[in-house]
């Protein structure tokens, strides 16, 4: 009987919350880019939009547009959704010497031999090697005791595929089948020179549904992504990652990896230069290495090393909000969206969110590598300080930490102080999880409130993935000591 | 004790003789009076004590003077027999003022004129506080607890909230009284509403008011354990409240009730610190206190960034412990 009393105050509470249903500006939730890694659960097709539509794919949250503004084309990245033309007998002739050294890879569970994932790759010349996606043999990489993969021609052989070496960070690997190239996919020693306009041709087994070549044009690199990206103005779909994108002489020019959900035909292309490098690499190695688990946190600690020397490069862009001071970093990585949030008379919220289009992929469910930061700037003129002071209390409760369930990472840790900066006294909350799989790696979150006024609270949210400890403690005591008020009321 | 176990004769074995027949709990149900022995009882109208029981025979004992000056209760050889403390008496009992029988499924004892009886209670029950007076404080209380809770949790002006929540902390209020009431009439004869509704209100106002000073102390001095841990304050205001109802329904038992909810409430904080543990590793019920109050209400010094970082540094050995203990 006593939980019927608890349970009504709860219930007072709760329904209290949601009747303000404050929609604090999330933080920085990215819009998904498809990775074009096919579903398993094969509802495809129908789910999609337009021509170039797919499929619940695994999801990236990089390169993106914060949800409010989902489809806002950014500069640079416009649409091209005309319908592309007819294939031309140039695509007809390349697919008809290409299909034989190119390859569907297929992740199996070892036990039943069930596939999980599929995706593309292709013979490198007359070499027994081939060149894929990181992401495509992800599972076998991080799970070599539950995951094998095989791959299947175009004239329906199949046989092992075994795993040379990965690079996490720009998203390749290389495996090794029983068979040789004939020679026809030609990845030069020099880097390519394309330009922008020039025709590409897209290789690869889109939703498992066969293979396929899609035409489309070179436009140029992606200068928001951390690594570079061609960007291919054609068709990608879930299941041709891993796949070629060569000019019509049959050089290599790039390797399918994503492709935009929001854009129609906007898709990108891992510069082949990366996949030179991991080549050399390949041939240098004695024997592939046992378990590549190490190997993938000491890739994903030197990305964190780049991005928080990166991030850091120059003190921190402070922008105004009301009367504070608020740190930011607007690059050509970190994209910064705003919004405004008018609750009619009683309150308003004003919020800015930025991203560093820096995640990189380890698995289906995690990705790292990434920096966020949010801060929202409530306020209202009318409201009692006690009741103000309960809209931002229920604001600055922050749910989404992660569960402790998560096998990948450890239960959150978290140090709570009332500190000042320079000129803003402030709750800081720091909650730290540490990576299970690879060591040294660590996701920092601050969470920060004002406490300096009883009619405004600034509240913000930083999020370090992947990082080392000694680099997310930089990139906290940068953020927090870079708070201040304007003097501007 | 009785005294009738001092008694040196018969002189002492006085009449009238008074049978109570009792509940199972110990409360008297009937009673009747007999002037002399010996008394027979059994389901005849010929008996001085009719036991109007199916289970007891028509002539099924009788009660004599024994020759130790006792009582003497004898079996007439009915079926089901006197069971004395879950045994079968064999021929004869002596019996005292507290000894109960059973016959049939009838229990009973018998008492004399001289028996002892305990000194009175001091009565400490505000008898002016019943009825419509106390309900009416409650039921007050609780609106009152609603609407600032109302007021509190408010970031749109919205109006119709300030008669939802009023209303359903009355509801609640008048079901959940209404059920201690109704136990309250089963077991203690009288209904006390009033009485209940009362408890429930400052119950009610005593929820909202230790979460509020809960949050104030907590935010003023940095004492974050002070919210993380408020689920067990609410347990033990609850657990109050629920000891002043029993304490309504039965009041002689005070202190057996105060254990028992003492003993409920420690149970109840175990469960809830358990299922912290169990759902987020932590016994604190928040990973972190997410109260913000107005500046005024802050009387602890901040601390400089450098000495937080400091704290954050230090966090490091306990998250790679972790990381290594479970694989």
């Amino acid at each position: 009987m006593k939980r019927a009393v608890l349970a009504f105050l709860l219930t007072c509470i709760a329904f209290g919350a949601a009747l303000e249903a404050t929609s604090p500006p999330a933080a920085a939730q990215p819009q998904a880019r498809n990775m074009t890694q096919p579903a398993p659960n094969a509802t495809q097709g129908t789910a999609g939009v337009g021509a170039a539509a797919a499929v619940g794919a695994p999801q990236m949250p990089v390169d993106t547009a914060p949800a409010a503004t989902p489809n806002a084309p950014l500069p640079g990245e416009s649409e091209t959704q005309d319908a592309l033309p007819e294939p031309s007998s140039g695509a007809q002739d390349l697919y008809e010497s290409a299909r034989g050294d190119l390859l569907q890879i297929r992740m199996l569970l070892k036990n039943g031999r069930t596939q999980s994932t599929v995706g593309s790759g292709f013979l490198v010349g007359t070499s027994n090697l081939a060149l894929t996606n990181y992401h495509v043999v992800s599972q076998m990489a991080l799970d070599p005791a539950i995951y094998t993969a095989e791959y299947i021609d175009t004239d329906g052989n199949t046989g092992p595929v075994e795993l040379m070496a990965v690079d996490v960070l720009h998203d390749l690997a290389v495996v090794r089948i029983n068979r040789n190239g004939s020679g026809f996919f030609k990845v030069p020693e020099q880097a390519v020179r394309l330009r922008q306009g020039q025709r590409l041709y897209s290789l690869g087994n889109p939703l498992d549904l066969g293979f396929a070549i899609s035409e489309g044009a070179y436009n140029g690199v992606l200068t928001r992504s951390f690594y570079d990206r061609l960007i291919f103005s054609g068709p990608i779909n879930s299941g041709m990652s891993g796949g070629p994108s060569v000019t019509a002489s049959g050089t290599v020019a790039g390797i399918n990896v994503s492709r935009r959900r929001d854009g129609e035909s906007v898709s990108f292309l891992v510069p082949v230069k990366y996949a030179q490098e991991l080549l050399r690499k390949v041939a240098e190695q004695p024997a592939p290495p046992g378990d590549f688990n190490p190997l993938i946190g000491k890739q994903l600690l030197a990305h964190q090393a780049g991005m928080v020397d990166k991030l850091l490069e120059e003190p921190l862009t402070l922008k105004g909000m009301g009367q504070y001071l608020v740190p930011v970093r607007e690059s050509g990585e970190v994209r910064c969206w705003g919004r405004s949030n008018a609750r009619g008379a009683v309150y308003s919220v004003d919020a800015m969110s930025c991203v560093m289009q820096s995640a990189v992929f380890v698995s289906d469910v995690q990705q790292t590598g990434n920096v966020a930061m949010t801060h929202q700037y409530i306020r209202s003129g009318t409201m009692d300080p006690m009741r103000f002071a309960t809209l931002a209390s229920d604001n600055f409760q922050v749910n989404n930490l992660g569960s402790t369930g998560d096998p990948r990472l450890t239960k959150p840790f978290c140090t709570e102080r009332f500190v000042h900066t320079r000129s803003l006294p402030m709750r800081a909350v720091t909650c730290v999880r540490a990576y299970r799989k690879f060591e040294g790696l660590y996701n920092f979150t601050l969470l920060t409130a004002s406490t300096d006024a009883s009619q405004s609270s600034l509240q913000s949210r930083l999020d370090v993935s992947g990082v080392s400890y000694e680099n997310g403690l930089r990139v906290t005591r940068a953020y927090l000591g870079a708070f201040g008020r304007s003097g501007r009321r | 004790m009785s005294d009738q176990a001092q008694a040196p004769a018969s002189a002492l074995w006085r009449g009238p003789w008074t049978i109570e027949t009792l509940a199972r709990n110990g409360e008297v149900l009937h009673r009747h009076r007999v002037a002399a022995l010996p008394i027979r009882m059994g389901r005849a109208y010929d008996n001085d004590f009719i036991v109007d029981d199916d289970y007891a025979a028509a002539h099924h004992a009788v009660v004599e003077a024994g020759e130790d000056g006792k009582l003497r209760l004898r079996d007439l050889g009915s079926r089901n027999g006197i069971v004395h403390r879950g045994r079968r008496i064999k021929d004869a009992l002596a019996i005292d003022g507290d000894t109960v029988v059973r016959m049939g499924h009838t229990s009973l004892r018998i008492r004399g004129a001289s028996h002892q009886v305990a000194p009175e209670l001091v009565d400490r029950t505000m008898h002016g506080w019943e009825g419509m007076l106390p309900g009416g404080a409650g039921i007050v209380l609780a609106v009152l607890a609603a609407l600032l809770v109302a007021w509190l949790t408010d970031a749109s002006n919205d109006l119709e909230r300030y008669a939802q929540f009023p209303a359903a902390a009355a509801g609640i209020g008048l079901v959940w009284s209404g059920l201690w009431a109704f136990g309250n009439r089963l077991f203690g004869r009288r209904a006390r509403l009033g009485r209940h509704l009362f408890i429930y209100g400052c119950a009610l106002a005593a929820l909202v008011g230790v979460r509020l000073l809960a949050s104030v102390l907590a935010y003023a001095w940095s004492l974050e354990w002070l919210t993380a841990y408020a689920s067990h304050a609410a347990v033990a205001t609850v657990a109050v409240a629920v000891y002043f109802h029993l304490a309504t329904v039965t009041p002689q038992y005070r202190r057996r009730l105060r254990l028992a909810c003492g003993a409920l409430a420690v149970l109840a904080s175990v469960l809830i610190l358990g299922g912290n543990m169990q759902r987020h590793g932590r016994t604190a019920d928040e990973l972190y206190m997410p109260v913000l109050l107005p500046p005024e209400l802050r009387a602890s010094p901040d601390v400089p960034v450098a000495d937080y970082m400091k704290q954050v540094e230090a966090m490091k050995r306990e998250i790679d412990e972790e990381r290594g203990g479970t694989p």
